[in-house]
């Protein structure tokens, strides 16, 4: 391409600040060094993580460095690759990864994990192998988002955090397998292990909570309870799956206890799809004993929760997952084949699109409830 | 037998309140009911979790209470409708039932079952009814076994048939202790070949832990104490590496993250404390790591960091070691007269009744393993 080896001058929303809303800038982004690819990032969907270490940093998260430019779940097109990358060329569509996979680690070859650390500190530290990131602004180093940053038109990513995906994938529909329906479905089915016929309950109904609606359902679950504070999501749950929904403000008791009394002693699986401690333990609390499972997707980086150990000793189980247990690389693929094959659902997690100048928007849309997703997209701003 | 059908008075171990010792005394133990067996008591163990209701003071109406639930002996009487028992079987009685008709017990994942008496009253730590009487009180049957007692009754759900051959002052110990442990790493956590595993605590569940995982093929067995004088104890049935926390200054999941290279792939807490829970689950690997809680506490909250496990740990835990209690304990009689477990390791003293004080006091002050009281002539 034209651009091969060259900076490439393009727009961004960078994050100045923490507190302070995104600046559309004119950001430089550096060409690929050796394993890196640069991607022309189509669409991105807007996470609630993004909207956390922008505003909560230091509130369960810990401090990401700025200024940053956020976004970790998109799709795009290799515009050019680094020395030695043969996983990716020029022209492919692909999903850039905040989970890496190197396909040669104990954790990547281990069945039981999706757990890989290729260059996880630094992508973690908002930066890339060499320490450096390939993002500058006004003549400042720009932080890369959990190595990804995709609330830009250019981005580069190490080549064990991207996937390469079929061509005919609708970009502006695949983006969101790079976060929240991955985690949600995943959370269910792999980490959950949810089977057939079972009882559900499923703890927050955003695009993950749903997600994870959406795995129960595509493993028979016989009922999967919706729970969330905002009674407008009820409908799009049901929608996905949930057979009923509850509202923890019509009760007086604690929600886990109407769940174990609707159930007649508790769910077999409980996700947990917040990120927040206290409704960790309600969640725990709301499966059965004896075989209970509770399955902690929502993110918490710092927090602790509080549980009642003999909830344990009595039987349950209490896992975490991160990115819905998928080995990322490997498995984004089958998702994106999941959805062409309308196994899997994704445009009805997209409540807007807009342009990335409006960019700020999806985070209001986001704190009001008013969205599942927003599709931002990159090119036509 | 010449007492079938009567009330037979008896020695038995009470506790009439919490903090103080135990009182031998005469009390009176009614024939057995439908569904119930009446059993002399030839042996049991003395398990901490029976010090925890004497001690914590937070079950007050748990008492007065015969206490035990490590025991064995042999069947007196039997109530109305029982089949599966007559006088004359070795049995041991259990402090968790398996009814084999509930769904519970139908389902190969659990070992909970609907009629124990956890699901009635936990609270009482005891069966809601009892058959006991002494000076004219009713005296409670702690866990609904009451193996302090020459002779105990218990509804046939709860009590197990075992091989005649097995000798009850060895066997009783299969009553908690030693299933819960080695339950634990076989049924629980499920140790796989080649592993590495942690144990937190070497008391008689600890040292069960370590047998356990070392016959699930486990590669290294790491054994973690506050006290050095057990580790040679843990050496026995099978620990490679033993770390006491006191000689670090680093928190113990660090030191064990470290010598491991990034965590155990199971780790077994079999202490009942939550700080310890709390490190067994951070020395347990990131993606894969398992950690299972083994010691008993209905008491407290424990507070852990979410990320621990959104980075890939698994916490269970378990009661009984997952066993089903009837099926399991006879299996591991057979285990052990097949020479496939070992239990006589576990016995560091062997006392009557009527030192049953004594017997506490070593197991409070960490100078026993099991200490096993004989109770009646078998």
């Amino acid at each position: 391409m034209a651009t091969d080896g060259k900076v490439i001058t393009c727009k961004a929303a960078v994050a100045w600040e923490p507190g302070k809303p995104l600046c559309i800038e004119e950001v430089e982004v550096a060409p690929p060094k050796a394993h890196e690819v640069r991607i022309k990032v189509v669409a991105t969907g807007v996470c609630h993580t993004d909207w956390e270490y922008l505003f909560e940093t230091g509130k369960g998260m810990k401090f990401r460095p700025f200024p940053l430019v956020l976004g970790h779940e998109a799709a795009g097109i290799v515009e050019s690759i680094g020395p030695e990358v043969t996983r990716v060329s020029p022209g492919d569509k692909v999903i850039p990864l905040f989970l890496p996979y190197c396909g040669e680690c104990e954790r990547c070859l281990s069945p039981k994990t999706n757990h890989c650390k290729k260059n996880w500190t630094n992508m973690q530290a908002g930066v890339l192998a060499d320490g450096t990131s390939r993002i500058s602004c006004k003549g400042q180093q720009v932080y890369q988002f959990l190595g990804v940053s995709s609330f830009s038109q250019y981005t580069v990513v190490p080549d064990t955090s991207v996937a390469k995906i079929r061509s005919d994938a609708p970009l502006d529909k695949v983006c969101l397998l790079g976060c929240g329906v991955s985690t949600g479905y995943g959370a269910a089915i792999n980490a959950g292990k949810v089977e057939k016929d079972s009882s559900c309950a499923v703890f927050g109904l955003g695009a993950v909570g749903l997600a994870a609606v959406m795995g129960c359902k595509v493993a028979i679950a016989r009922r999967i309870i919706g729970v969330d504070i905002n009674p407008d999501k009820f409908e799009k749950a049901r929608q996905f799956g949930a057979t009923d929904c509850i509202n923890p403000r019509d009760y007086s008791k604690p929600i886990q206890e109407v769940v174990v009394e609707m159930t007649g002693g508790g769910v077999d699986y409980a996700l947990e799809c917040v990120g927040s401690p206290a409704i960790m333990n309600a969640a725990l609390e709301s499966t059965r004993d004896a075989w209970g499972t509770c399955v902690i997707a929502g993110w918490t980086e710092t927090e602790t929760m509080s549980i009642s150990v003999e909830k344990l000793l009595m039987g349950r189980t209490l896992k975490g997952t991160y990115f819905g247990g998928w080995k990322s690389v490997k498995d984004v693929p089958k998702l994106v084949d999941d959805y062409m094959n309308h196994k899997l659902k994704l445009d009805e997690f997209i409540t807007e699109k807009l342009p990335l100048v409006q960019i700020n928007k999806a985070f209001d849309l986001l704190k009001s409830g008013k969205s599942i997703r927003t599709v931002i997209s990159l090119q036509d701003s | 037998m010449s007492t079938a059908g009567k009330v037979i008075k008896c020695k038995a171990a009470v506790a009439w309140e919490p903090n103080k010792p135990v009182v031998i005394e005469e009390i009176e133990v009614a024939p057995p009911q439908a569904n119930e067996v009446r059993i002399k008591i030839v042996a049991t163990g003395v398990c901490h979790t029976d010090l925890y209701h004497l001690f914590e003071g937070m079950h007050k109406d748990g008492f007065p209470a015969v206490l035990g639930h490590e025991g064995a002996g042999i069947v007196e009487s039997v109530g109305p409708g029982v089949t599966e028992f007559q006088p004359g079987d070795k049995v041991i009685p259990l402090f968790l039932s398996q009814c084999k008709e509930c769904h519970l017990c139908k389902n190969p994942r659990t070992n909970q079952c609907e009629v124990a008496w956890t699901r009635i009253n936990q609270a009482i730590m005891a069966g809601v009814e009892s058959r006991f009487t002494c000076k004219g009180k009713r005296v409670l049957q702690f866990m609904g076994t009451s193996t302090f007692s020459e002779y105990t009754v218990i509804n046939q759900t709860a009590v197990a048939k075992i091989d005649p051959a097995a000798p009850l002052d060895k066997v009783c110990l299969l009553g908690c202790g030693i299933c819960t442990g080695y339950g634990a790493a076989v049924n629980t956590a499920k140790v796989e070949p080649g592993s590495t595993c942690a144990v937190f605590g070497l008391g008689a569940v600890g040292l069960a832990a370590v047998m356990g995982c070392k016959a699930a093929g486990a590669k290294r067995i790491i054994a973690v104490d506050v006290n050095p004088d057990k580790f040679e104890n843990a050496k026995v049935f099978g620990a490679t590496d033993f770390v006491n926390p006191k000689d670090h200054d680093k928190p113990i999941h660090e030191v064990l993250t470290k010598m491991t290279s990034g965590g155990v792939d199971y780790s077994l807490e079999c202490v009942g404390n939550v700080q310890v829970m709390r490190s067994a689950l951070e020395s347990s690997a990131q993606g894969w790591g398992v950690s299972v809680i083994v010691g008993w506490t209905d008491l407290h909250d424990i507070v852990i960091r979410p990320v621990h496990l959104i980075s890939g740990r698994t916490w269970k835990g378990s009661m009984f070691g997952g066993f089903k209690s009837k099926d399991g304990v006879s299996k591991m009689v057979k285990d052990y007269l097949d020479k496939k477990l070992k239990v006589d390791e576990f016995i560091s003293h062997n006392m009557t009744l009527d030192q049953a004080n004594d017997a506490i006091e070593l197991m409070k002050n960490c100078k026993c393993i099991r200490a096993v009281m004989s109770v009646s002539p078998p």
